[in-house]
């Protein structure tokens, strides 16, 4: 019976040394530059300050496919802000002609190639709508991320790595260059090197999913602070479009 | 007729739903995790990315100007997001639980002083960052440039090298002037058996360089070889003797004919080497 014992508690010992190397292997140290986290930090400093914008954003994703690997599409959006709560977004594509209206209450999606539009009421704030629209419906908005106040705080958490690669130029704009590892997937982001710190382009590889598929942004055209009647973020129903429910993401999506 | 145009919306509203969603596959997560990440606690400054400084000018006292009028303070703007929330407040301690290595792949290798992009004469890596030059002194037995000892220590070794014969002692390099020594630059291509203790280990690229008052070392097999500072290289303290020079707006520190850029690096001051003028 001793014996049983002893061997009983030997074991234990042994299963909780392993476990604990395991755990402190699985926690790894991190390498961030100050210098990445200073350059992010003025970018949403910016963006936070900001009371309209409007951006194009030219977007390119993998999807993957069994039989041909990854396919690439690719979409090219208009999105315009107007500080707390009015968004329109204008998208052209693959997924074909598409616009979305915020106007504080109401979420309204219209498909130009079927002449359909759905509605759904949604949070207040801009960002409150974006996060619950994209968890509920799955609809999502260029470059969103770069919107949230917390972005830095949000990166930050989930980053193994985090460095300033240095001074590039996309289309003509000297940028600053940060790349980023996280837990499923790695990062790049581009940051105008002028008065305006803002976002230019964006990469990210999802490291953890097959084939890794990419997502690229690159973001121009910004206008700062422009002047955005309230009028253009009005959704009027367009002659004979049918009316349809948007329908949430069911569990197992 | 009715039921099945009820039938036909819930296929219609089902089929929207299904578009918006999945073709192309637009639902896979291309957003980062916001969990509305906490600040943590509140480390070191964040460093500011490249900023010019205000310099300070000598100027003449300005004209006296009437008060000005009293006004009204405008209402705040509403922000497209109620304003960043993230300024300063990060905590860079808290380590990331990760998966094992084998599933996770690194599709970046770069060290920090990777000189990635070429960008030229008085542009570092790293963005220019101002902070105030403080010449370092390294210890009582390192001297600056042009400083005059009547005698050397006793344990000062000495050794030929391009026809002339220098004097080595705690970092510094003497020769003989006017019955006695004075400091000169370290020759280039010079081998010393060790370096004093205090030196710092600075990587550019896959190449590691030691650095100590004002000097740039390989290791090598005999010891440490004196090499030109690399462009890229980071160091914390530049000894006295170096000179401002005005390069577009910017204040570039010159010392031995070697460019120092004003940077910082993980909250501390510190200065990249960086190309002078027509290299």
């Amino acid at each position: 019976m001793n014996k049983k014992i002893f061997f009983l508690l030997l074991f234990g010992v042994v299963a909780s040394v392993q476990l604990r190397a395991q755990k402190a292997q699985a926690v790894q140290a991190r390498r961030i530059d100050t210098v990445a986290v200073a350059i992010l930090d003025k970018m949403s400093a910016m963006i936070g300050d900001l009371g309209s914008c409007s951006v194009t954003v030219k977007s390119n994703y993998d999807v993957t496919s069994k039989e041909l690997g990854l396919i690439k599409h690719s979409d090219e959006e208009h999105l315009y802000l107007h500080g707390p709560d009015k968004l329109l977004l204008k998208s052209e594509g693959d997924r074909g002609g598409r616009d979305l209206y915020f106007d504080g209450k109401t979420l309204s999606y219209y498909s130009l190639d079927r002449n359909q539009y759905g509605q759904i009421e949604a949070p207040a704030s801009l960002v409150e709508m974006i996060d619950t629209v994209s968890r509920r419906y799955g609809i999502e908005f260029p470059a969103a991320d770069f919107l949230y106040p917390t972005f830095v705080d949000d990166i930050l958490a989930d980053s193994k790595e985090l460095v300033y690669l240095g001074l590039t130029t996309i289309d003509g704009k000297e940028c600053y260059h940060i790349a980023g590892m996280g837990t499923d997937k790695s990062f790049q982001f581009w940051v105008s090197d002028d008065a305006f710190t803002l976002p230019i382009k964006m990469v990210i590889v999802y490291t953890t999913k097959p084939m890794n598929p990419q997502y690229e942004a690159v973001l121009s055209d910004w206008q700062v602070n422009p002047t955005l009647p309230d009028a253009m973020f009005d959704f009027s129903i367009p002659l004979k479009a049918k009316k349809v429910k948007l329908v949430p993401l069911t569990a197992k999506n | 007729m009715q039921i099945s145009f009820k039938y036909s919306s819930v296929v219609f509203a089902a089929v929207l739903g299904l578009a918006i969603v999945a073709g192309p596959q637009r639902g896979m997560a291309q957003r980062f995790s916001h969990g509305g990440g906490g600040g943590g606690n509140r480390p070191a400054p964040a460093a500011r990315p490249a900023a010019a400084a205000p310099r300070q000018e000598a100027r003449s006292a300005p004209a006296a100007r009437p008060a000005p009028e009293a006004r009204t303070v405008p209402e705040a703007r509403p922000t497209i997001n109620g304003g960043s929330r993230n300024n300063g407040n990060h905590d860079f301690n808290r380590p990331v639980n990760v998966r094992p290595a084998a599933n996770v792949r690194a599709n970046i290798n770069v060290r920090d002083n990777v000189n990635v992009y070429h960008t030229g004469a008085y542009r570092g890596i790293h963005p220019y960052y101002y902070h105030p030059y403080r010449p370092y002194y390294w210890g009582p037995h390192w001297h600056p440039l042009g400083f005059f000892l009547a005698s050397l220590a006793a344990d000062a070794t000495w050794f030929n090298f391009n026809n002339q014969r220098y004097y080595y002692d705690d970092g510094c390099y003497y020769l003989p002037n006017n019955g006695g020594y004075s400091v000169v630059p370290p020759p280039v291509g010079a081998v010393v058996p060790s370096l004093p203790d205090g030196y710092e280990t600075t990587m550019v690229g896959n190449d590691t360089y030691y650095y100590f008052g004002g000097a740039f070392y390989i290791s090598t097999g005999q010891g440490y070889q004196v090499v030109v500072a690399p462009p890229g290289a980071v160091i914390t303290e530049l000894p006295t003797g170096a000179v401002d020079q005005q390069v577009n707006g910017e204040d570039i520190l010159v010392y031995n004919n070697t460019y120092y850029q004003p940077i910082t690096q993980d909250g501390q001051d510190a200065y990249e080497v960086v190309p002078g003028p027509g290299q």
